[in-house]
């Protein structure tokens, strides 16, 4: 809000600190100054007023008690004097209904004859543009003039437009139209509020005027409105049909329904005085309930602990009176205080102890760690391992992405997903819910192969799975892979050895690949799924080139996508010594022959069944798969060669035993799987 | 052989030596117990007793003073040799370091942790709530009802609504009660992640963004204790002696409200562009807990306080790294990933 400096002096007997020195005043005890300009003689605050505070303090008045308050100086409002025709009475000229309640908490009107419409006295001009609005005619300027001063909106209407003299408050029908003072035409419907004449509206009700009773050149009798609405209405209808106005703004908010009685003899006093016009005897006045001064009790200890602070009961009282609360009861303990209507947004008392803490100044309150239990902390497992994970794939040499958490329905539809939809999309690259981390890293992969031939980016981060009507979000850890200059075997094979690493340090041991993948995008040929203790964690791959190809990637790109909510369940912290012998182990190696079809898993298994079967806690026994050549020599089989090492705890051992070993792993190999051995 | 002859052998042997191995392999020949030297004296018996006497000590000088040069010329060849190895070992020292390809964290992960660690430190448990949220838990329960000017202004704005009628979190606050119906007081927790508003997404905003929701309730908590909390993070962060200053604001889920200012890091408070030469630059918004949230969250207002504060992690990462547009965060640029 735009706050006149030389027009806060007026309220005042006493001088006010210079511009700059208030402006700071007011940064730390009420409202934050935001710009601080010079204009003519005048310096114009921006004040950013709290949106509690809307109701009191979007006026010049409400400022002005801020700084009485806080600065302690006497304030004096403006007298009001009228004159008023005896013989005409205002409810003989007018009617007012309010069709309900709710909607309009108070509407009081007055009529004024033998208006002359002219340009506004200079000093009203100057004062509104001070504040930025443009003068008009007296009738007008007076209105905003009061609103700016007392935070009151007001209105006037041509009295010679308003059919069979009645004011009706009312709900809008859908078939009703309304062109504003600016020359807007508005649908209207049973949501809007109207005043209205006996025929049609005149105006959105606590928003903007319509031209169907604009006051003119040729205007003579007026009718002035100063109401009261239903705050929620204003603000919803408002931003509705998206006209947020100087009054709309300040009927948002609890504005004190009090107000307008005080309001609208102002506006009636100014009129008069400029254009010398009647005004009709008495105020039209429809205030179906009264709003009255709230009572709060104050607690003494309770303002002290929540502020941590020590206040004089004393204190605390003259700072409750500065800002006009009065003091009803007064105990060594508590108060009960009165809060004046105009402040609506004090109802509780924490509301009283942030009014004394601000105003006592929120800097006298010295900062204390609070002294109790030293607990310790809870870990949260969910972010340490993914702390871990992350961790390991940047020690691995991935670099971490963070992509939105939106896709467009264009890429939904490449990847052929179920995604959720957003009701009110920032724009259409962001429609839906990602349900895949896959597709942003592809697109980061294109982007980035501009400038690197080689790299790995991962995220870990939330996906959205649309199941029937409900949208689920799980996190899921996502890598790419892409080297231009390397055989896609030996990417394969690094990235196979970065996973198993990756969930070897995650404490995650067991896995099982299999041959399935499901997504569009995978090379069905190329990708593996991943099993631990039989949940499916997710798959890891090669995408698809022709996938990748008309994305506009003609490099291979290699992918891992796994839940990270299930591979985290088999997450494990244990790890247990294994005794290290001295004695030199021994090394064999064995190659066979097996037919083309017999799997990998096949022949891991093998293995793990013969060292089950023959280890012993003293000799231990692994095995590696080392080498696997296919040739054209070699019809419907591979060669494969694989390291045996045996080691015993306590001593070295005899080519015997070895032998024994070598010889049971050979025999489960040929019994199951047709190993040929070769010499 | 007579002694003169092999005298002469042996000088010329000796002059001829260029390494440790003939030099090994003269003393073999000439100076061992076998070498031809010794030899010399078995040839002695022969002669007169007299001459035996001249002859042996003229054989042993001649052995002593062969033995000493061999021993100097050993000496010799094995710096020489040193040196050679040396030369052969020296390192060309403007050779310039190889560029290290390693991984790297997203800067607001980096940032995130840290923030978290330091709440730990102070003894506050680290916590998150989901993504999708329920309008109650994003407004409702933080006093913010139907109707409520704060409530138009996020949810018709600013908030993304789902086709299942749920939400996106427009706040990490939408699971402050969430934890109060979780945890039995005294609760101390931070709530950091991902956050949604529906703003236009520009050089400071953005439609993903980051927040930490700081929550601590107990039966005993003031404005000087948050004071202390905040000032006591901020330090630790920024690692210099900030000063912070609380000014009246509004939010529906504290009272009372406060914007908390840092002194400038840029001017140390003198005021710059940075701060709008104010001295000051707005960090964090916090207060003491509404009593309707601490009833929300199912507990007793009249026992219980709270106090309550949050952040955006993006201000805070693009303050410490200098960073001058949001949008780089989501911008899957490893030119700028690399950096951090």
């Amino acid at each position: 809000m735009n706050v006149s400096y030389n027009w806060l002096k007026t309220f005042f007997a006493k001088p006010l600190p210079q511009p700059q020195k208030l402006a700071d005043i007011l940064t730390l005890h009420s409202f934050e100054n935001e710009s601080l300009i010079k204009k003519d003689n005048d310096y114009i605050l921006g004040l950013d007023v709290l949106p509690d505070r809307a109701g009191d303090c979007l006026s010049h008045l409400g400022i002005a008690q801020e700084c009485s308050a806080i600065l302690n100086l006497k304030l004096s409002e403006p007298k009001i004097i009228i004159k008023e025709e005896k013989k005409i009475k205002a409810k003989d000229l007018l009617q007012v209904e309010i069709k309900n309640k709710k909607d309009c908490r108070r509407y009081t009107a007055r009529v004024l004859l033998d208006v002359k419409i002219k340009p506004s006295p200079k000093w009203i001009q100057e004062k509104l543009i001070a504040c930025g609005l443009s003068p008009i005619n007296n009738v007008v300027d007076a209105t905003n003039y009061v609103m700016l001063e007392m935070g009151q909106p007001l209105h006037a209407f041509d009295y010679e437009n308003i059919s069979h003299k009645k004011i009706i408050v009312r709900r809008a029908t859908a078939k009703e139209k309304l062109v504003s003072l600016s020359g807007l035409e508005y649908k209207l419907n049973e949501e809007i509020l109207v005043i209205a004449d006996a025929s049609k509206p005149l105006a959105l009700a606590g928003i903007k005027g319509g031209q169907n009773a604009e006051i003119n050149q040729n205007t003579k009798t007026i009718v002035l409105e100063s109401a009261n609405f239903n705050p929620k209405l204003i603000s919803q209808t408002a931003r509705k049909i998206n006209l947020r106005t100087d009054a709309s703004i300040r009927f948002e908010q609890n504005l004190d329904p009090n107000l307008t009685q005080k309001a609208i003899n102002r506006v009636a006093m100014l009129i008069q005085e400029s254009s010398q016009a009647k005004i009709a005897q008495g105020i039209i006045d429809i205030y179906p309930e009264k709003t009255l001064p709230k009572k709060i009790t104050l607690d003494f200890e309770k303002l002290n602990n929540v502020l941590g602070l020590e206040i004089q009961p004393s204190q605390a009282i003259a700072i409750l009176k500065s800002l006009n609360i009065k003091i009803l009861q007064k105990t060594i303990k508590k108060l009960i205080v009165e809060i004046p209507t105009f402040r609506q947004d004090i109802l509780i008392a924490e509301n009283l102890i942030e009014e004394i803490g601000r105003i006592n100044g929120y800097e006298k309150i010295t900062p204390k760690l609070p002294c109790d239990f030293l607990a310790p902390v809870k870990r949260n497992n969910d972010l340490f391992w993914q702390n871990q994970a992350k961790d390991v794939l940047k020690e691995l040499g991935y670099v971490e992405i963070y992509n939105y958490s939106f896709i467009s329905e264009k890429e939904k539809d490449i990847f052929q997903a179920q995604a959720g939809k957003i009701k009110n999309p920032v724009s259409s690259d962001f429609e839906y819910l990602r349900p895949s981390l896959v597709f942003q890293l592809l697109a980061n992969a294109k982007e980035n192969l501009k400038t690197f031939k080689q790299f790995k980016i991962f995220e870990l981060n939330k996906v959205f799975l649309k199941e029937k009507n409900k949208i689920k979000e799980i996190r899921k850890i996502t890598g790419l892979i892409i080297n231009a200059e390397e055989n896609p075997q030996v990417i394969f094979s690094k990235v196979r050895g970065e996973i198993n690493y990756l969930l070897n340090k995650l404490g995650c041991d067991k896995i099982n690949y299999l041959k399935d993948s499901n997504e569009i995008f995978w090379d069905k040929q190329n990708t593996l799924s991943l099993v631990s203790k039989n949940k499916n964690l997710g798959f890891f791959g090669q995408i698809s080139p022709e996938f990748a190809e008309n994305f506009g990637i003609k490099e291979k790109i290699f992918v891992f996508d796994f839940d990270f909510e299930k591979l985290q369940s088999c997450c494990s912290e244990e790890k247990t010594f294994e005794p290290i012998s001295f004695h030199p182990p021994a090394l064999r190696d064995i190659s066979g022959l097996l037919n083309e079809n017999i799997s990998l898993k096949e022949i891991v298994e093998s293995l793990s069944q013969s060292i089950k079967e023959i280890e012993k806690p003293s000799l231990k026994i692994k095995t590696e798969i080392a080498d696997i050549y296919k040739n054209k020599s070699l019809i419907n089989k591979k060669s494969v060669t694989i390291n045996i090492k045996l080691q015993h705890l306590e001593k070295t051992l005899s080519s015997e035993e070895i032998n024994k070993v070598v010889n049971h792993i050979i025999k489960n190999l040929s019994q199951k799987l047709g190993w040929e051995e070769r010499k | 052989m007579n002694f003169e002859e092999l005298k002469d052998i042996i000088k010329n042997d000796l002059e001829k030596i260029q390494d440790s191995s003939q030099l090994r392999e003269f003393s073999s020949v000439y100076l061992g117990k076998k070498g031809k030297i010794r030899n010399l004296f078995l040839e002695l018996k022969d002669i007169s007793l007299e001459q035996r006497k001249s002859l042996g000590k003229e054989i042993n000088e001649f052995a002593a003073l062969i033995q000493t040069e061999a021993q100097n010329l050993e000496k010799t060849l094995k710096e020489k040799e040193q040196e050679r190895k040396q030369k052969l070992n020296k390192l060309d020292l403007d050779f310039p370091g190889e560029k290290i390809e390693t991984g790297h964290l997203h800067p607001l992960s980096t940032i995130r942790r840290e923030i978290e660690q330091i709440f730990q430190l102070m003894g506050f448990a680290v916590v998150e709530g989901p993504e999708i949220e329920d309008e109650w838990h994003n407004f409702d329960s933080l006093n913010i009802p139907e109707g409520h000017p704060a409530r138009d202004a996020l949810s018709l704005g600013k908030t993304l609504y789902l086709e299942t009628n749920e939400i996106l979190r427009s706040h990490t606050s939408a699971a402050q009660t969430r934890f109060m119906k979780q945890i039995n007081p005294p609760i101390r927790i931070v709530i950091p992640g991902r956050t949604y508003r529906s703003d236009k997404v520009d050089a400071s905003h953005e439609v993903n963004f980051y927040q930490i929701e700081g929550l601590m309730i107990d039966e005993n908590v003031s404005v000087a204790n948050l004071k202390a909390i905040l000032q006591r993070f901020l330090k630790e962060f920024f690692r210099e002696d900030v000063k912070i200053r609380l000014r009246p604001s509004y939010f529906p889920f504290t009272e009372p409200s406060f914007e908390i200012d840092m002194s400038c890091a840029v001017c140390n408070g003198r005021g710059c562009g940075a701060c709008k030469k104010s001295g000051w630059v707005e960090i964090l918004g916090g207060g003491i807990v509404h009593p309707k949230v601490i009833e929300n969250g199912g507990l007793n207002p009249n026992k219980y306080k709270g106090l309550a504060f949050g952040m955006s992690i993006d201000r805070l990462t693009m303050m410490k790294y200098k960073i001058n547009d949001i949008r780089w965060f989501h911008s899957g640029n490893l030119k700028f990933l690399k950096q951090f």
